[in-house]
């Protein structure tokens, strides 16, 4: 055993330790906030592969963000560094993505496919499909992108839809067939531009797995699986895990917390837990020590969690076991506003008075993004830093998207929708408007690509920010590195980054850069595009900079200080559920949304409400009263 | 693992071939035919020597269509190696788990495969010849994601070590303790125990000062040596001493070498004082002794060693010869064998064996396959036709292959025709078809083949050398034909013409379907009897076309060959014949007597007359037509 791992195992309570060591078929490791998930998650994989230096099988391990499978990567690196290679770590998404890659060519599939993540993509791929049949959408329509990923989202293929619509949906039949023939020239549109949306992955995996073949193969291959924050398992992603395990695989390992299924509405389910207990034959184990929260929020959770009546009843309640020492400040405080702006303004003056490092190390979480809104302005008012939590489907600067667009470009010359993609990009931030059929029409009669033709056109036009141009193209010819273009075209754009966006993309693509690097080795243009394709673009923290997050973007997380704002009937449990009633599932996923929120919390806790938002008054949220915690506010 | 297939483009004289590889593959052909640019496609596709100084790359290993062609504007040389098992599970999982990211599935039949291609282009930027490895997919793009990481290439490698023995084995080189690829590794990894090793170094010290003491000058010599150490001397004195014995272990077991004595009462001599033939030999079963005992603790437990072994018959003598294929053929692991002896081709079974030609369009490659492949789209009914054609046909999807196994009857090919029916591009689909029908009518089964490895045991030596094939019934036909050729100035060994003589060897027929697989130009002289007669209409059965046969196959006119030679008029020379025999009252005979009589003395007459065609030309013009008609189209061919 490396000595790393030694001292990691040492560390371990004994229950975790057990956990680690787990050799007895399938286990479903129930953990609440601050167990040392994590830990033990890494800490088996490197168990498993230190335990194995001759054999060849790796290890399947999937989580729910490429972060945690960035963080568990680097961590299993460090504890098994020369058998870290045998770890497969990735995201559902990314994984079927592999599998496609290899094995896609059964279905139909190129192993070089394209990722569309983003929207704006999609959108654009759904508007070529249509175009022609201007006979039925010829009026265009806003929802169909949503109501075909809906269908997706179930597994549903274009064949079945029609179907679906009419008996589950209750579609009129005319409704239904149009529907259902917008997926499948969806479909077919993004086939003939050889790409895959997010659902596609999924979809087109499980349809795969249908082969028994196939899914021995992957068993053989990744002889362990393991899947944190199962409770986060949506419907398709456990089907596919089903398929892929066929009969009597025995080899599975789940990290879960029902008090944590907060993406129902992605289709996630308090339920499945029971199902995948069931389904495979789980042994459960509870680990109870919280390590993360001071008692005092241990409790108060303890306390809110039990009001849900569809969670678990044999879940034992959590017990503070990490170490706190005891500050001046009490560990949980309330405070009351008079109306949001005041919450606003209170909770950035407060954080203002702290010091750099405290910041650092201090989020304001709510429900909902809007609420964040007042507190981002005030804060911005008083000179702090922020940084927003949470996933980036795309760079938030059209300087970044531009460059990003060219790579794609360099990688797949003849890929018009994402020569539009980049001219638009372009436009949007040197004001110089290019007309993209032109560029085209002019690259097939002066036989050159069409991101040639599109460099001489902006040649012609001599708009600012041109040496940035001249850099990519050095880079398409070949005679600059990718290294190299990224410093320059990075220094031509400096200075012209009025809302900070540009600073936030030039450290995601740094820290992408290095994930990549430390997840792959050297890449190839081809690989590191499709990494970034399915990685989250957001910045890389700075220093100094306050944490602002939804309860979804704070998932996995912890921070020193947490600040839960909007605790008002109506804002948090959300207006939606409170009508729903209590004890509706609805309120059930908000008191867990609350659970996550106030467990983010490493020494303090501070929950706020105001007793109006929006003008309207608003009774104390009922958490409050749950936790406990309503007797102890004080008017300040 | 094996390489099951080997395809090459634009490697030095290869413009395009592709090769199935079995356990033991034995490439035949004559010198610079390009069996030895095989043998390097494939050392190339799976090792790193392209790119290195001296053993690797150079644009002469390019395909040059004439001497105008520009190695730099080619498309490059392009090798692609694939490895496929035979029956679902045959690779052992540790294979399979390690190389999980490029393994590819044959969903119909549950085998896996892996698929590498091997580039080498001009590059204008980098100014050189760039190499590149990729692995494929089924349908033979190159693997993008985990597929594409360097690292597989090095596991892939690891799993099929390959191992290269010329032609010239010289002992000292492959026995050396230090460069040899196996011998050195082989005492390198030897283990001695530390007590032994004390022990052994301690009595090499006691017989070396016995040795020094046995003869008092060398105590001089030492002495006066030693002032080397004095003149040099810094502040601590040196020491100089003399060693008769080695110092180290290393040394002592680097200096091990092979001795042996070919009879009990011979003295025991060192492996290099041996024959170049057992020397040879030697080296080869060497080979094996590193499999066996080092190979998998130097790769993985899962490999199994690539051997290109090049006439492996050197230096010896044929009945070693003949005995070798059974050595060969159970070394361990995969095998690719070069040879120009017929002896050793003699026991190679037929499905083995690949002739290997130079033509105007390269190197071509022939061989007797067991079933013929053609992509084909997934068109409409194809699947129905395939599945109720049970064993016959197979078709994968992801690659677009149709297999058939054997040859393609007539009903399968109609209904194969019937589902491009509909079909767009249905011309193109049909001539694809029309194109597996005729590659599949070149099978031959496996009773042919095994009929073939009862009787024509010595023919195959030298069949599979010969660059045309003249079939005739017997012995007679076989010594005429041969004198009469020479006389008409065409010697047959000198063009390289193998007269084979039916009867004696097997099935005519076989021959002919034999020489049509392999491509091989042929011609048949028959008798024009009934027997004739029937032979014509097998040879018809078997595909030949109404011009095909009336090219190829002759019959006497006049019946068989003595009621011909009769009929040509050679009728005195024949009874000149009988009479030096010792037939009484030769010259006295009538023509069916004479008939009659020659039957009875087949072989002497023959020989007799042979010997008389070859020194009388104008005899040679008035044998019979058939053979002469033959001889010219030889003639023509050249």
């Amino acid at each position: 055993m490396t000595p790393k791992l030694a001292a990691t195992m040492d560390a371990l309570t004994d229950m975790q330790r057990r956990v680690v060591k787990w050799d007895d078929g399938p286990l479903l490791v129930v953990a609440g906030p601050g167990a040392g998930k994590t830990q033990v998650l890494t800490c088996r994989v490197a168990r498993l592969l230190d335990s194995s230096p001759d054999e060849r099988f790796r290890i399947l391990g999937l989580t729910f963000t490429n972060k945690a499978a960035h963080e568990m990567r680097t961590r299993i690196a460090m504890l098994v560094p020369d058998a870290a290679e045998r770890a497969e770590i990735n995201t559902f998404h990314g994984f079927c993505a592999q599998l496609l890659r290899q094995h896609g060519v059964h279905g139909g599939i190129k192993s070089n496919f394209e990722i569309y993540s983003r929207t704006a993509d999609r959108q654009a791929v759904l508007e070529d499909a249509l175009r022609g049949r201007p006979d039925c959408f010829g009026g265009g329509d806003d929802r169909l992108l949503t109501q075909i990923d809906a269908l997706k989202a179930r597994l549903i293929g274009p064949g079945q839809a029609a179907g679906h619509l009419r008996a589950k949906a209750g579609l009129s039949p005319e409704a239904a067939e149009r529907l259902a023939l917008a997926y499948r020239l969806y479909e077919e549109e993004l086939s003939r531009s050889n790409a895959l949306d997010f659902n596609s992955l999924i979809c087109q995996a499980f349809e795969l797995l249908q082969h028994p073949s196939l899914a021995r193969h992957c068993r053989t291959v990744y002889r362990h699986w393991l899947v944190d924050e199962f409770q986060d398992t949506n419907d398709p992603q456990y089907r596919l895990l089903r398929r892929m395990a066929g009969d009597g695989f025995r080899r599975l390992f789940a990290v879960a917390d029902d008090d944590q299924t907060i993406y129902e509405w992605n289709g996630a389910n308090v339920h499945r837990i029971r199902t995948l207990v069931h389904d495979f034959g789980c042994e459960v184990i509870q680990l109870t020590d919280n390590f993360r929260c001071p008692p005092g929020v241990v409790e108060a959770a303890n306390r809110l969690v039990v009001y849900n009546v569809q969670r678990d009843p044999a879940k034992a309640p959590a017990a503070s076991a990490g170490r706190h020492a005891a500050g001046d400040e009490p560990e949980i405080q309330s405070r009351v506003f008079a109306d949001d702006g005041e919450e606003a303004c209170g909770i950035a003056a407060d954080i203002a008075a702290l010091g750099a490092s405290e910041r650092a190390e201090t989020a304001v979480l709510a429900r909902s993004r809007a609420l964040l809104t007042p507190v981002r302005s005030a804060l911005e008012a008083l000179n702090v830093p922020v940084a927003l939590l949470g996933r980036r489907d795309d760079f938030a600067s059209p300087q970044v998207r531009w460059f990003f667009a060219c790579l794609k470009q360099i990688n797949r010359p003849l890929d018009r929708r994402n020569l539009a993609t980049l001219a638009g990009a372009f436009t949007s931030f040197s004001g110089v408007p290019l007309d993209v059929e032109e560029v085209i029409v002019r690259s097939e009669t002066d036989q050159v690509t069409p991101l040639a033709a599109w460099f001489d056109a902006v040649r012609q036009a001599a708009p600012p920010g041109l040496p940035a141009v001249e850099a990519v193209a050095r880079l398409a010819s070949g005679s600059a590195r990718l290294a190299d273009a990224v410093a320059e075209v990075m220094e031509c754009f400096k200075g012209n980054d009025a809302d900070g966006a540009l600073k936030d993309d030039l450290s995601a693509w740094r820290r992408l850069e290095r994930e990549i690097r430390q997840a792959r080795g050297s890449v190839t243009l081809d690989q590191f595009l499709q990494e970034m394709d399915l990685s989250s673009k957001e910045p890389a923290p700075a220093p100094g900079t306050v944490s602002l997050g939804t309860v979804h973007g704070s998932k996995g997380l912890e921070f020193d200080r947490v600040y839960l704002i909007g605790l008002a009937e109506g804002v948090f449990p959300s207006w939606h559920s409170v009508n729903s009633g209590n004890g509706s599932a609805a309120i059930e996923e908000e008191r867990r949304n609350c659970f996550v929120a106030i467990t983010r919390a490493k020494r303090r806790l501070i929950l706020s409400r105001a007793r109006s938002y929006r003008r309207r008054s608003k009774k104390p949220s009922r958490f409050l009263g749950e936790m406990g915690l309503l007797d102890q506010v004080a008017s300040p | 693992m094996r390489i099951t297939r080997v395809e090459i483009e634009n490697f030095r004289s290869i413009r395009h071939i592709v090769v199935d590889l079995r356990d033991t593959t034995v490439l035949v052909g004559p010198n610079n035919a390009g069996k030895t640019a095989i043998l390097d496609a494939v050392r190339i596709a799976l090792t790193r020597r392209w790119g290195q100084r001296g053993t690797g790359f150079s644009e002469y290993d390019i395909h040059m269509a004439d001497e105008s062609t520009d190695p730099k504007a080619s498309s490059g040389v392009c090798i692609e190696l694939k490895s496929e098992e035979r029956v679902p599970g045959e690779w052992p999982d540790v294979i399979v788990e390690d190389l999980g990211n490029i393994v590819q599935l044959d969903l119909d039949t549950d085998c896996r495969s892996v698929a590498l291609r091997a580039q080498c282009r001009w590059n204008a930027d980098e100014d050189s010849f760039e190499p590149s490895w990729e692995f494929l997919a089924a349908d033979r793009e190159p693997l993008v994601g985990a597929g594409a990481r360097r690292t597989n290439l090095e596991r892939f490698w690891r799993y099929l070590p390959f191992f290269y023995l010329g032609p010239l084995r010289d002992v000292g080189d492959e026995f050396s303790a230090r460069s040899s690829q196996f011998w050195a590794r082989l005492l390198r990894d030897l283990n001695i125990p530390p007590e032994l090793e004390t022990r052994a170094l301690r009595v090499l010290d006691l017989l070396n000062r016995k040795l020094l003491k046995a003869d008092p000058r060398l105590e001089g010599i030492a002495e006066t040596l030693s002032g080397a150490t004095r003149v040099a001397a810094r502040d601590r004195e040196g020491g100089l001493d003399l060693r008769m014995v080695p110092l180290k272990t290393w040394d002592l077991l680097s200096r091990a070498e092979i001795i042996l004595r070919n009879e009990p009462d011979r003295p025991w001599l060192p492996l290099k004082r041996q024959g170049q033939g057992i020397q040879s030999l030697s080296v080869i079963f060497l080979f094996q002794a590193f499999v066996e005992h080092l190979l998998a603790g130097l790769y993985e437990p899962g490999s199994e060693p690539v051997l290109a072994l090049e006439e492996p018959e050197t230096h010896l003598h044929p009945q070693a010869v003949r005995t070798l294929w059974g050595h060969i053929d159970a070394l361990p692991g995969q095998k690719i064998v070069t040879t120009h002896s017929p002896f050793f081709v003699q026991h190679v079974p037929f499905r083995d064996l690949r002739l290997v030609r130079l033509t105007a369009a390269g190197t071509e490659v022939r061989s007797l396959p067991e079933r013929f492949s053609v992509p084909f789209p997934p068109v409409s009914g194809l699947e129905s036709v395939v599945e109720s054609a049970g064993e016959r046909l197979t078709y994968v999807p992801a690659s677009g292959t149709l297999t058939v196994h054997g040859a393609l009857e007539e009903g399968l090919y109609r209904a194969l025709l019937r589902c491009c029916g509909q079909d767009e591009q249905r011309d193109e689909l049909e001539a694809l078809l029309r194109d597996l029908k005729d590659r599949s009518s070149l099978y031959v089964a496996d009773d042919e083949l095994r009929a073939l490895e009862t009787y024509a045991r010595r023919m195959r030596g030298e069949i599979f050398f010969a660059e045309r094939w003249l079939v005739v019934e017997g012995q007679a036909d076989y010594l005429l034909v041969h004198s009469i050729a020479h006389a008409l100035d065409y010697d047959l060994d000198r063009h390289g013409v193998s007269v084979i003589d039916a009867k004696n060897n097997g099935d005519p027929v076989t021959f002919a379907a034999l020489a049509r697989a392999l491509d091989v130009p042929w011609f048949a002289v028959f008798d024009g009897d009934g027997e004739g007669r029937k032979l014509l209409r097998r040879i018809e059965r078997r595909g030949f076309s109404e011009d095909e046969r009336a090219r190829r196959c002759r019959l006497h006119p006049d019946g068989d060959l003595e009621a011909q030679l009769v009929a040509d008029g050679v009728g005195t020379e024949l009874r000149e014949v009988l009479e030096e025999a010792g037939v009484k009252n030769a010259q006295g005979l009538d023509d069916e007597q004479l008939v009659v009589q020659l039957k009875g003395r087949k072989s002497a007459y023959a020989a007799q007359l042979a010997a008389r065609v070859r020194s009388r030309p104008d005899l040679a013009h008035r044998m019979p037509g058939a053979f002469r008609e033959a001889i010219d189209e030889f003639k023509g061919l050249a």
